[in-house]
């Protein structure tokens, strides 16, 4: 540019001021229509990003609504989970211990009876009192008592009769005592039978109150997640993170795990399928060792949905227990078939790395190393690998559950990230919008900078012919007046008039 | 009109279908051309048999075997020895494609390498060095093999003595190829005059790089590496 103008200019100031001058005119010309495109500009700008934060805001009060919808839903179901899980316990329990509650209660009430009948059995009669002291107090009275007398005789006779009536009374009372003392005896064990019983209702009972207490806190819990409040949200989102950090991280091991057990395999299907054709780039031999661990992974994940145990897919779990229990029984053969088959694979692993190990040693022209006596170094690793080949798959089963864990999460987990990510754009359009929006002002601003000259010209001309006109309009009042401190007046209020009259 | 709308249904669910699986397998790579590339590696090794180079053979035999115990299932590999006239079936000495199956292949491997210390302990050295001829051979071999990793390897001090009417004017066609030079040794002539070892290497250079194939020397034979020509 500064090139171009040199060359019209052949660098002469003159020229070039006129030029510049030139340039003024015609922006100061534009002026009103320059104002308006770059209004027009920076505001079509400023609208659209508004726009579009609109939209941002809108989507991410939706994926708001959406994620809460759906982690409610998740946690009202986990709840649905726990509880049917507690109801079910504590059905087992009751049929289980308390099943037999009418029994008991029967062994309790002929215990009682039996008390009750030896409570009875045990009363003790009063000894009646005897008949003949009537006939003692007669013949007491009798004149004739002095020793060796008739009456004395009497009531010696009578004495000796009532002492000997007495040890036989007394005699028949101990027994009748130790008799009741033997039933009393013989309750005791009875009362400890009623009060072990009585203990072990009261024990059964606490223990369905516990379990029901649970179920209250899952019910509270179910009550807050139904009525979708913010502790509830707040509790479930927090829950769901943890969740998704800690399967994630059992899921990477068990991609370890399957990793490693990849490699195990490979090789030898390498014997089984060749390692020469190739899909896609990768080696059929791979691929079918892939494909035999997403087999086993497949009969796992099959086995713990018809054990009920996870909830991938709610079919299997809702299927007649007939039905469930065949596909339990297909799945855990099939794992069983896939794991001995690993194992049979690697032990043809070591097999075919001794040999490459042997062709190796013998290109490289050294001896084969003797073997230890033991062969300690050849069994070790063979038995691991075997074990191995065989442990592997079904580790690899139990992966259907944090699996589970990862999916469920993960969609909320993902949609708050997704939530905080669209936040930060809307935040990020409403400033780039705002920017725009006073870039479009100092633009206009700098504008009138660059024909700064030719608007203090035009404020000039105005003011004074401004100021003309009022002079020419109060030229006959003065005329009229002619009053000297007046006319001073007038001509302070002229100058607030021309000042005000020439602000755009 | 049910029936139509159905059938319009049935139509995009198939069409559905066919696409969603023209996806996988453009995403599996099955597409015709990928079936097509191979991926094995294919050696041709040339060994100079001339004069005094006969006594490198040793050294040929230990690099054959290290090749030999990396090369994996589906490679191709040949020797061939460089005698007056090397365009020649005759002067292959040992070929092999290996087995897909690696226990297969290892016994591959032990018969090779058996009959390369054959005619190692046997070798006579010939009276001229066709390595022109050789090199053509190599070709023909490499690209009837159908491998996707093409290497020429010349087991030579790269001086062609061609007997009389023998005729290698011509120019090779190396495009995709890599063609090697290995323990290219130094003659007395070339300790003489360093130019005559300079102006060979050149020559081979030029010949091979004009025929569309990448060169290199490779002296030092002790790094394993330098011979590892896998994909």
């Amino acid at each position: 540019m500064l090139a171009f103008i040199q060359d019209i200019t052949n660098g002469s100031w003159g020229i070039t001021l006129l030029l510049f001058l030139a340039v003024i005119l015609v922006l100061y010309l534009a002026r009103s229509f320059a104002h308006s495109a770059i209004k027009t500009c920076f505001e079509t700008v400023y609208r659209g990003l508004r726009l579009f934060s609109a939209f941002i805001l809108f989507s991410r009060k939706s994926l708001n609504q959406r994620n809460r919808e759906v982690l409610l839903e998740q946690g009202r179901e986990q709840i649905d989970r726990d509880l049917e899980k507690q109801f079910f316990e504590i059905s087992k329990y009751i049929q289980r211990d308390l099943g037999g509650y009418p029994e008991l209660q029967r062994k309790i009430l002929e215990q009682v009876t039996k008390i009750q009948d030896d409570h009875d059995r045990s009363r003790e009669v009063p000894l009646p009192s005897p008949d003949w002291l009537e006939a003692v107090e007669a013949v007491s009275k009798i004149d004739d008592q002095k020793k060796g007398g008739f009456g004395d005789n009497i009531l010696k006779q009578i004495h000796k009769a009532a002492e000997i009536q007495h040890r036989e009374s007394v005699a028949n009372y101990r027994k009748e005592m130790a008799k009741r003392h033997k039933i009393l005896q013989n309750i005791a064990p009875n009362w400890r039978k009623i009060a072990y019983s009585v203990d072990e209702v009261g024990n059964r009972l606490r223990e369905v109150i516990r379990r029901s207490e649970i179920i209250d806190g899952y019910m509270e819990r179910f009550n807050e997640v139904t009525s979708g409040s913010e502790k509830a949200v707040r509790s479930l989102k927090s829950s769901a993170i943890t969740q998704f950090l800690i399967s994630a991280l059992v899921v990477a091991i068990a991609i370890g795990g399957a990793f490693f057990n990849f490699h195990l395999i490979a090789l030898p299907m390498s014997e089984m399928v060749g390692s020469v054709e190739r899909v896609g780039g990768v080696k059929v031999a791979d691929l079918s060792a892939l494909v035999i661990i997403c087999l086993e992974i497949s009969a796992g994940i099959f086995l713990l949905e018809s054990l009920r145990i996870t909830r991938l897919f709610p079919l299997i779990g809702s299927m007649d227990d007939r039905v469930r229990r065949v596909i339990m029984i297909c799945a855990a053969s099939v794992l069983l078939i896939l794991a001995c088959t690993e194992s049979a694979l690697a032990f043809m692993r070591d097999q075919i790395a001794a040999d490459l190990e042997l062709l190796r040693v013998s290109l490289s022209g050294s001896e084969p190393q003797a073997e230890t006596p033991s062969g300690i170094n050849e069994w070790i690793p063979l038995a691991a690998n075997m074990t191995l080949g065989f442990i592997l798959p079904l580790a690899l089963t139990m992966v259907a559950i944090p699996l589970e864990y990862l999916l469920q999460t993960g969609r909320s987990v993902f949609g708050s990230l997704l939530e905080g990510v669209m936040n930060n754009i809307y935040l990020l359009l409403r400033v780039l919008a705002n920017v725009f929006r006073q870039a479009g002002k100092l633009t206009i601003n700098f504008y009138d900078l660059l024909i700064a000259a030719p608007l203090w010209i035009e404020a000039a001309v105005q003011k004074s012919m401004a100021k003309r006109a009022i002079i020419q309009n109060s030229q006959p009042k003065l005329q009229k007046l002619q009053d000297p401190i007046i006319t001073e007046t007038n001509s302070d209020d002229l100058d607030k008039q021309l000042t005000q009259g020439i602000k755009p | 009109m049910k029936t139509l709308v159905c059938k319009l249904r049935n139509w995009k669910r198939l069409l559905k279908v066919s696409l969603l699986i023209w996806v996988i397998l453009q995403t599996l790579g099955c597409s015709g051309e990928e079936n097509t590339k191979s991926y094995a590696t294919g050696i041709y090794l040339l060994l100079d048999t001339s004069g005094t180079y006969t006594e490198e053979l040793y050294r040929a035999k230990q690099v054959i075997n290290f090749m030999l115990a990396y090369l994996e299932p589906g490679d191709a590999f040949a020797v061939a020895r460089i005698d007056s006239g090397s365009f020649s079936e005759k002067d292959i000495i040992a070929k092999v494609v290996l087995d897909p199956r690696p226990s297969v292949a290892n016994n591959q491997k032990r018969e090779f390498a058996n009959k390369i210390t054959q005619f190692v302990d046997k070798a006579q050295s010939a009276r001229y060095t066709d390595i022109s001829g050789g090199i053509l051979q190599g070709v023909e071999y490499l690209n009837e093999a159908d491998v996707g990793s093409k290497n020429i390897l010349i087991f030579s001090d790269l001086k062609e003595e061609l007997p009389e009417g023998y005729v290698r004017k011509f120019k090779l066609e190396l495009a995709g190829f890599n063609v090697h030079a290995l323990n290219v040794t130094k003659l007395r002539s070339d300790n003489q005059n360093p130019q005559e070892y300079l102006d060979r290497l050149n020559r081979w250079q030029n010949q091979v790089t004009q025929g569309g194939g990448n060169w290199s020397v490779i002296n030092d034979l002790e790094k394993p590496e330098a011979l590892n020509f896998k994909i």
